[in-house]
């Protein structure tokens, strides 16, 4: 909306959310005790012989475990070769599910000729494309890139598809006033007014990015943190399963991260209430 | 009021716990026994429902897993979904190593069910060419264990090759098509490979198969040894009717695993079943698969691979024949 050049009350407090911080700052900390607390009494339990450590191992051992990965260069390797994965297939999806969802969106003919299907084809959960894939692709990197391309096409999709239908129609009457010309009022006002929707879209197809990519790489790899994953499971080593759970919600968290600090500065004129509820 | 409720309360959780540790001492109520196209024997028995007839005099039932190789049985009775699994002789032994409390009590069979496979036109003749090759393979399984020490006879190792690690059955979908270029195989798969799509065996070596071996939960034994004695009996009348009867062997494994006569036949012909008392030569053998392992680091070099071996095999329950 401050492309509308409209300055509105809120805006001048957006330099200054400085003051919570403090406060913000313990409680980010605070979330740490509950996992650090529950692992330290799992060691101590496997250390004192009350539980065996057999099933789930104990806190140092997943961290040896994750040392020697590491230090061989391993982890590294795997962690790579997911990413890789989960940035193609995101990029695949991501732009079909924004354009397709565009086009549904904003033109009444498309969405009555394209959405029944696409909604019938997002009925199917995509794991269930599995077998398929393998046929059809193999069981490489193409068939792990469409999958995963399948699984964050939907939320994509469907975001930007229901937040175009969702714009605001006094907005679009504002920009009518000034009287924007057609490509004017898509840059200065619908643009914008998807921009929220569409990011977070974006963060909960890569967040399915990651979800699929688990099973892309269970279906057969040679590296991978998936692989790790099925090597701990076929070899009996928990504490390699869990070093590969836990190197996928690093990676998974890392990766949201860097798209929200990425989308953040588009996001700027945003005038929320965040810091004050 | 609420202290009487309190206390009622945890006299109840202190019944339940009592009753549930009674109900645990107490014999099990059903045995849990795995079945498997690489163990002939399972399928006899299953068929035959003698294990049925044996147990059912004790009130005990009989539920029957299906392992897709060693590495799932040994994951079964790593979570205590199975008391008894089939694997490899050093296939138990990665578990044991790997901290999977079970017990090697009975040979099923002296298989040479293992062999390194590929597609008909592929042009990989010897080990050494495998080199930078994309291999399907399951780990913890004695076809892992033999391309390691394929590998190491050829100076290669595991990260030579690129490892793809599927199930037996994927990973011979992924040699037909073309997916990968070798496949360390498992019988009956692999003879289906040979017979139906003309996969060629082009590294096998006999002795480097580690036995069909039944493994039971370490708990289990230790609270149960009669009924894991009426399990090996029933096996041994299971394995003396398959030796009896050829025929009716080929026709339950061919209806177990939907495959050809011919192929079965080919599983069969490399197949022993005259062994089943577990001893030294089983010992043996997975003592020498095990430093293979260890030289080819699959193994720690820490772990004293004859002291888990002598704790692996339990010669308590042998079966005299």
């Amino acid at each position: 909306m401050s492309a509308l050049g409209i300055e509105t009350a809120g805006l001048g407090e957006q330099g200054g959310p400085a003051r919570p911080r403090p406060r913000r700052r313990g409680l980010a900390l605070a979330g740490f005790a509950l996992p650090v607390v529950l692992a330290v009494l799992w060691e101590v339990a496997v250390r004192t012989g009350v539980a065996n450590g057999r099933l789930m191992p104990p806190p140092s051992v997943v961290g040896a475990t994750l040392w020697s990965l590491a230090a061989s260069g391993e982890l590294f390797t795997h962690a790579a070769a997911t990413l890789w994965r989960v940035a193609a297939g995101f990029a695949l999806g991501a732009a079909a599910g924004t354009l397709l969802g565009a086009i549904t969106g904003a033109l009444p003919v498309a969405r009555g000729l394209i959405d029944p299907t696409l909604q019938a084809l997002r009925a199917i959960p995509s794991i269930a494309w599995v077998p398929l894939f393998i046929l059809w692709l193999g069981i490489f990197e193409a068939s792990k890139v469409a999958l995963i391309a399948v699984g964050v096409f939907f939320p994509v999709y469907l975001g930007v598809a229901a937040a175009i239908q969702g714009i605001d129609r006094k907005i679009v009457e504002v920009g009518r006033v000034f009287r924007l010309g057609r490509l004017a009022m898509a840059r200065r006002v619908l643009l914008p007014a998807i921009l929220p929707a569409w990011i977070t879209a974006l963060r909960s197809g890569l967040g399915l990015g990651f979800m699929f990519v688990v099973a892309a790489e269970i279906m057969g790899a040679s590296e991978g943190l998936g692989y790790l994953l099925v090597d701990g499971q076929q070899l009996g080593r928990p504490d390699t399963i869990i070093a590969a759970i836990i190197s996928f919600a690093v990676l998974g968290k890392l990766a949201d991260g860097l798209l929200v600090a990425l989308t953040r500065p588009v996001l700027a004129w945003q005038d929320t209430a965040r810091d004050k509820l | 009021m609420t202290i009487s409720r309190r206390l009622a309360v945890a006299g109840l959780a202190a019944s339940l716990v009592l009753s549930a540790g009674q109900a645990f001492a107490q014999a099990p109520k059903e045995i849990r026994i795995d079945f498997a196209t690489y163990n002939p024997v399972s399928l006899v028995l299953k068929d035959s429902g003698i294990l049925e007839k044996a147990l059912a005099a004790d009130g005990i039932t009989v539920r029957w897993v299906q392992s897709a190789g060693s590495n799932k049985a040994l994951e079964f009775l790593n979570a205590g979904s199975l008391d008894f699994g089939s694997t490899a002789g050093a296939a138990a032994l990665i578990g044991k190593i790997n901290g999977n409390p079970i017990k090697s009590i009975y040979v099923y069979s002296r298989p040479e069910w293992t062999a390194l496979v590929t597609g008909a036109k592929s042009e990989i003749t010897k080990v050494s060419d495998l080199k930078g090759k994309r291999v399907a393979v399951t780990r913890g399984t004695d076809p892992h264990i033999f391309l390691v020490r394929a590998l190491a006879e050829a100076k290669l190792t595991e990260k030579d090759v690129k490892l793809v690690l599927l199930q037996h059955a994927d990973g011979r979908l992924a040699l037909e098509r073309g997916d990968v270029d070798a496949w360390a195989g498992l019988d009956p798969l692999m003879a289906a490979a040979e017979v139906e799509s003309g996969a060629k065996l082009f590294h096998r070596k006999a002795a480097d198969n580690t036995w069909g071996v039944l493994n039971v939960r370490e708990a289990f034994a230790k609270d149960n040894p009669a009924l894991v004695r009426k399990v090996l009996a029933a096996y041994e009348e299971a394995r003396a009717y398959a030796l009896a009867n050829p025929a009716e062997l080929k026709k339950t494994l061919v209806a177990y695993t939907k495959l050809s006569d011919a192929v079965i036949e080919r599983q069969l012909s490399r197949t022993e079943l005259s062994h089943s008392t577990i001893g030294q030569a089983q010992a043996d053998t997975i003592v020498a698969a095990g430093l293979a392992l260890q030289e080819a680091g699959v193994l720690p070099a820490t772990t004293n691979v004859k002291a888990v071996v002598d704790d692996l095999l339990d010669r308590r329950f042998a079966v005299t024949n």
